[in-house]
């Protein structure tokens, strides 16, 4: 299973959508989309995690550092989660406390109003 | 293994009468090669003769081969340099060179170079040219093997001395508080990856158990592992307050760390001196399981992120009833990441607490801890992703 990743601008935010396996093989790829838009200076992003089936701890490392980055930048990463496979591992690792997680696309780009 | 590997291991242990070793013979002299292949017919040779013209040729063909006749005279290679670059043919086979009669002090170079042997044309007969290609086959096999062998005792040494590092003789004096440790490697890689636990206690009598997980999986994960837990052990032989600790553990794991995404989940638990109660702080881990006088996991709830996250340490103290008599297993999610079936859904503490009930108290703990792994590989439909660590406390009377 390989990762896919697509992004789409929605107001000043950047949303990027996520599906497939994030994992030590597939992170890299992550890793460099959130360079990447960081780069161009997007520095609001969204990450919609609907689509991903499963989640390791080099994803969640590359989601960390992508929230270093914005935050840099004086900006955020929101992230759209309702399955309960994922929430759990953003439960179990303390992560709920360092990521906002919303349950659309919609709530994290109205949350940062 | 290689082709080559295979050639010659076929001839060493099948009857020599049946085998046939592909030769690949390097030679542009025409006459020369057909003299060559007379000698190995004259001597009812147990081969099967390639010609080639080149160096380029050859390469590309050693690798198939179990031995290469290397003509030292070759048009497009200038004395040695043919040699050199057959023998940097990864997995390439043994060189036998030929040499004629006025350049024979060319074939002592060879073999000081790494050439098997060498031949003078024109003076070898059949049985001396077999014998070196036999002698050529069996040597290089018989280094490859050592090789093999000194590369596997230079990983065990190498996995000894992190598993030393990261499962270290705990500190404490208490002959009643009995602990068992257990450690697996994930199927991604041989060595350990960057599971820790140490055990220290205070003057007060306060035992201090932590049982950590540096994210990745390999020896610098390994490496990083074993500092975590020397400075922890240092904190707490040091008397730094336990609401200190993580914070400073953190500082070393951001100072250490290869790249700014390692980060590493820790479960810090101080056993009271009456042993009847815990203290405990989660950054980023699963909590550890109580298997007696209950089996159930210990709250979860509140647990701080993973070291190395954020600049500050947000794990908040928990404090669990114990009782007088009690058993707790502390776990790396290796093992609570463990999936229902292949595509399932991880076990979790749910899913493996009906296993340990399967297994526990019968047959003590030390069949309690490999079983367990095993039950959870099996559930799991193969070996775990991640390295799997298990620490079991038990406290008072059997």
């Amino acid at each position: 299973m390989d990762l896919s990743l697509t992004t789409r601008q929605e107001d000043n935010h950047t949303v990027v959508v996520v599906g497939g396996e994030i994992d030590v093989y597939t992170a890299p790829k992550l890793r460099e989309q959130l360079i990447d838009l960081v780069s161009a200076g997007s520095y609001h992003l969204v990450v919609d995690m609907e689509g991903v089936e499963f989640l390791d701890s080099t994803g969640l490392g590359v989601l960390v550092g992508g929230l270093k980055r914005v935050r840099a930048h004086e900006g955020s990463l929101r992230l759209v989660c309702t399955q309960e496979r994922i929430l759990k591992i953003f439960r179990i690792t303390g992560l709920t406390k360092v990521f906002p997680i919303h349950s659309s696309v919609e709530d994290a780009l109205a949350a940062h109003e | 293994m290689s082709a080559t590997e295979s050639a010659a291991v076929r001839a060493s242990e099948s009857d020599p009468a049946n085998v046939i070793w592909p030769i690949l013979l390097v030679e542009d002299d025409d006459a020369d090669a057909y003299l060559v292949s007379e000698l190995l017919d004259e001597a009812a040779a147990p081969v099967e003769v390639t010609r080639v013209r080149t160096v380029a040729e050859a390469v590309r063909g050693s690798a198939g081969s179990a031995c290469v006749l290397l003509d030292l005279g070759l048009p497009d290679s200038e004395g040695l340099s043919a040699l050199r670059r057959l023998l940097a043919v990864e997995s390439g086979a043994p060189v036998v060179v030929l040499t004629g009669l006025v350049d024979e002090y060319r074939g002592a170079e060879a073999v000081a170079g790494g050439a098997q042997d060498y031949l003078v044309k024109g003076q070898v007969n059949g049985r001396d040219l077999v014998r070196a290609v036999r002698y050529a086959i069996e040597r290089k096999r018989a280094d490859t093997a050592a090789r093999a062998l000194r590369e596997s005792e230079l990983r065990a040494n190498e996995r000894a001395r992190l598993e030393r590092g990261l499962l270290p003789r705990p500190l404490y004096d208490d002959r009643r508080l009995r602990h068992t440790a257990r450690y697996r490697p994930g199927r991604r890689q041989s060595l350990l990856g960057g599971d820790f636990y140490d055990m220290v206690s205070t003057p007060d009598g306060t035992v201090h158990v932590l049982l950590g997980d540096v994210c990745g999986h390999g020896p610098d994960e390994a490496a990083l592992g074993v500092s975590l837990r020397i400075a922890w052990r240092t904190l707490v032989l040091a008397g730094v307050p336990e609401a200190d600790r993580l914070g400073y553990l953190q500082r070393v794991l951001v100072s250490e760390r290869l790249h700014d995404e390692i980060f590493a989940t820790v479960c810090a638990l101080s056993v009271a001196p009456d042993r009847e109660s815990a203290r405990m702080r989660l950054a980023g881990h699963p909590p550890p399981a109580l298997l007696h006088p209950r089996l159930a996991a210990l709250p979860g709830a509140v647990v701080g992120p993973a070291l190395g996250i954020l600049d500050e340490d947000l794990t908040e103290e928990v404090h669990v009833e114990l009782g007088s008599r009690w058993a707790v297993l502390l776990a790396t999610d290796g093992l609570l990441e463990g999936r229902d079936g292949p595509g399932g859904e991880p076990l979790g503490w749910e899913g493996v607490l009906p296993e340990i009930s399967r297994l526990w108290p019968d047959g003590g703990p030390d069949h309690l801890l490999d079983s367990l792994i095993d039950r959870v590989e099996a559930r799991n439909g193969g070996p775990l992703t991640d390295d799997v660590a298990l620490l079991l406390l038990l406290w008072g009377d059997d």
